[in-house]
């Protein structure tokens, strides 16, 4: 029996001193944040926008990525420490290659990442008259260079919608819209959706630079 | 006892005196192992080597990959749910990554090997092989460089002195524009030397230096010019992605000149040996040693075959007994076929009144089309192996007021007309290993008796070049240099081919160009690139739900059930949107060049990441 003893504290032993040598610690900090141009946030499509994080004083070199939801913000686990956050290309605002971000990060870090988009939309307003929806917005452009390409009305059933992902999208036409300005456009709703309690809305706008939209953050009407 | 002893004694010693005098008969060749002495000075063996390259030649959806043709827009996959990720996918930032520079080292230690060892055989000969080694190595660097941007030249084995730094084994990436020049000069430079090989249609020779030349250059001359009218142009600092646009006449000039002289000398002509051009176009592909395949890759049964048939024979006629159509083309690229007059593709399916058009067979609604449309997809109604293919998705009962559709659970069942209910080979929407567009493909599918059958398979060959191509090339090129009148003709000596009239096209236009290629060459493992390099892959692919060039649509025809009416046994279509095609197909500005592996990265710091990765 005394045997039997010795054999079980010693298993405890090892069991309790093992633990020590081979376990890493998890991330414990948590980076997270909004895109916003002066103060307006900004939402993308699902899926699509990323941010690169690098940390510097390894030998590989090797980013995380940082996925951006739809509604414009993000977040990451991460371990404390200096890091760097570039704004690459392919995303409805100017890539920022060589304009790194320093964050630092200590526990929970909150940092509401500046981009410059090539448009956006602001005062964007839905109201619901009978079959039609009246959408009020006003378009600015950003970046000289780039050109108006489509305006899309998007609906959807559910919350998650872009212009790859909804019930009905439809294209505005743009000489009916001033940049810089407020304009109101009316849609019919689709034969399809008709009848629901609800449906959630967005504005995507396409800019020559660009082969993402960028958009309004998703909002239900009740009809 | 004594004496025994003495005896054993001295005859060991005698046969120790004798074995150590004859060293010959120790030295041995290896029955095992070939040396490079061997080798290199047997032309045999040189061409075995030779046969396992040129059979590691890349392609992308090429070479009879069923799968990677049904990622774009001109197919979908039929065949087991458990890949219905092609039909649900968008294309990742490691999409066409290519990085092969395994067989760039194998193809650089034989050219070493050849100089060095190569004593004993002809110089016309050596001088031939080191030719063919070159050209599949430009033949490689043109895969990579199409795909990924500059990539690093590598042109000798990288051998490492340890010495402690590897620096020096770091090869950076060279420009985008550097790795296309370097393929031309390679190409000029051999061309002549491969001469001896002219009249080889699975061996580089001349013209197929020349044919590579022209795809080539085309292709740079268009990223010059298309690129940098995108309003950003997707460049790097160091130019190891973007050409100047400056360079885009230079090479379409270099790209048409190659084209010119496989059309005037090389002998080749557009096969057009029977008088039916539906079967003709058929025919051209399926018929070996005709005069217009200028390189491809040989199959034979009992030696080397392809499961071609076997993946996508329509349903009913396989001899298999399993897996049969995955990919089944979709009515995008059907309808990209035009009318015999003129007129643009699109189907007839509903007329003026909104009621669907009714047709008296199943082959009226494609009646007067591009014969190639035939050579390309089996449609309703068409015959495959002298059977017919038996399409039908169901019967359109006219009720009360209108039509009803009724599709059959089990293929091949009967209405309660008595008459066919849905056919034996689909289409059914959302199934399995039967089409989900109404359509199966014919080009490459083996009509030979049992070439769908696994233990048999097929021995069609892969075209890699074919003069229809180079008429491409030469157009697309002259058009560009603003010799429309040129560009014309070569378009219309196409067109003849494919049933048109003589002189079908009076002016033309680049559509008119990049129309013709996409129904001349679908499936060739042209079309992904050819949407890249004029840059439009973004705006046709681009993930809309409701963009018609994104989304594959199927057709179905029913038979319309009408007793008493004219109409009835007669057919309606229907344009559907397949219920397993899931998501639009996506493509964006990152997918112009694929992401490089992080691996490599790491193994090499001088490397630039591609742009948006």
């Amino acid at each position: 029996m005394k045997k039997y003893i010795k054999i079980i504290l010693f298993v405890f032993v090892i069991t309790f001193t093992s633990c020590e040598k081979d376990n890493f610690d998890a991330p414990n900090a948590l980076l997270k944040g909004q895109i916003n141009y002066e103060g307006t946030p900004i939402s993308v499509r699902s899926n699509s926008a990323e941010f690169e994080l690098w940390q510097d004083g390894y030998a590989l070199d090797e980013f995380i990525p940082v996925f951006i939801a739809q509604d414009g913000s993000y977040s990451v686990s991460l371990f404390d420490g200096e890091y760097k956050m570039v704004r690459k290309g392919g995303d409805p605002w100017l890539p920022q290659l060589n304009d790194t971000i320093n964050i630092q990060v200590n526990g929970n870090t909150q940092y509401d990442v500046t981009v410059t988009p090539y448009f956006y939309i602001q005062n964007e307003n839905f109201e619901n008259v009978g079959n039609t929806i009246n959408a009020t917005f006003q378009i600015n452009k950003v970046v000289e260079e780039s050109n108006l390409q489509a305006i899309n009305i998007v609906l959807g059933k559910s919350k998650l919608i872009d212009q790859n992902i909804n019930d009905f999208s439809e294209e505005i036409n743009l000489d009916q819209i001033n940049l810089g300005s407020p304009s109101t456009v009316s849609i019919d709703i689709p034969d399809n959706l008709i009848g629901l309690e609800f449906l959630y809305i967005r504005i995507g706008v396409d800019s020559s630079s660009s082969n993402e939209l960028i958009y309004t953050n998703v909002q239900r009407i009740d009809l | 006892m004594k004496k025994y002893k003495i005896t054993g004694l001295i005859l060991i010693a005698f046969l120790f005196i004798v074995s150590c005098d004859n060293e010959d008969w120790l030295e041995r060749d290896p029955k095992n192992i070939i040396t490079d002495e061997q080798l290199w000075n047997d032309p045999q063996l040189i061409q075995s080597l030779l046969a396992n390259y040129y059979d590691r030649l890349p392609s992308m959806h090429g070479v009879f990959n069923s799968g990677g043709m049904t990622e774009i827009d001109d197919a979908m996959w039929s065949g087991h749910f458990d890949q219905n990720w092609r039909n649900d996918f968008q294309y990742g930032n490691d999409y066409g990554r290519y990085w092969d520079y395994t067989f760039i080292r194998d193809i650089n230690l034989a050219l070493d090997n050849l100089n060095e060892f190569s004593t004993e055989i002809d110089a016309n000969q050596k001088s031939l092989f080191t030719a063919e080694l070159r050209f599949i190595r430009a033949f490689v660097y043109f895969e990579m460089v199409k795909r990924m941007g500059g990539v690093p030249l590598v042109t000798e084995q990288l051998v490492y002195d340890f010495n402690g730094d590897p620096e020096y084994l770091q090869v950076p990436r060279a420009k985008e524009y550097e790795v296309y020049d370097f393929i031309y000069n390679e190409l000029e430079e051999i061309k002549d030397s491969l001469e001896g090989n002219n009249g080889s249609q699975t061996r580089a020779n001349t013209f197929t230096a020349l044919a590579l030349e022209s795809r080539a250059m085309l292709y740079a001359a268009s990223i010059a010019k298309y690129n940098n009218l995108m309003d950003t142009p997707i460049t790097l600092s160091g130019e190891e992605v973007g050409i100047p646009v400056e360079k885009a006449d230079d090479y379409y000039e270099k790209s048409l000149t190659a084209s010119q002289t496989i059309l005037e000398s090389g002998g080749y002509s557009l096969y057009n040996e029977n008088p039916d051009k539906k079967v003709n176009f058929y025919e051209m592909l399926m018929s070996k040693n005709n005069s217009e395949v200028i390189f491809a890759k040989d199959f034979e049964t009992s030696l080397k075959t392809h499961f071609f048939a076997f993946e996508n024979m329509p349903r009913s006629i396989t001899e298999d007994n399993e897996y049969p159509s995955n990919l089944t083309p979709s009515l995008n690229l059907v309808e990209s076929f035009k009318y015999l007059d003129g007129s643009d593709g699109d189907l007839n399916i509903t007329g003026t009144d909104g009621q669907p058009i009714v047709y008296d067979n199943l082959t009226d609604i494609f009646e007067n089309k591009d014969a190639r449309l035939y050579g390309t997809v089996i449609y309703p109604g068409t015959n495959f192996k002298s059977v017919p293919v038996d399409i039908q998705a169901g019967v359109a009962d006219w009720g009360d007021s209108g039509y009803e559709f009724f599709a059959a659970q089990d293929l091949g069942a009967r209405y309660e007309d008595g008459g066919l209910w849905t056919g034996y080979d689909g289409p059914q929407n959302n199934a399995q290993f039967v089409t989900n567009t109404g359509f199966y493909i014919r080009k490459f599918l083996s009509e030979a008796s049992g070439a769908s059958l696994r233990g048999v398979a097929s021995e069609n060959w892969w075209p890699w070049f074919r003069l229809g191509e180079i008429y491409l090339n030469a157009a697309e090129a002259a058009f560009e240099l603003n010799q429309a009148g040129v560009a014309k003709n070569y378009i219309n000596t196409l067109r003849e081919r494919a049933g048109f009239p003589a002189n079908s096209l009076e002016n033309i236009t680049i559509d008119d160009i990049r129309g013709e290629r996409r129904v001349e060459l679908a499936f060739e493992d042209h079309r992904f690139f050819d949407m890249k390099r004029w840059r439009i892959a973004h705006e046709i692919w681009d993930g809309n739900e409701n963009n018609e060039n994104a989304v594959v649509y199927g057709l179905y025809p029913y038979r319309i059930v009408r007793p008493g009416h004219p109409d009835n046994n007669k057919y309606i279509f229907t344009k559907i949107r397949p219920t397993r095609f899931r998501r639009a197909r996506l493509f964006r500005l990152a997918n112009y060049y694929s992401s490089i592996d992080q691996a490599v990265l790491n193994n090499n710091p001088k490397l630039i990441r591609n742009p948006f990765h």
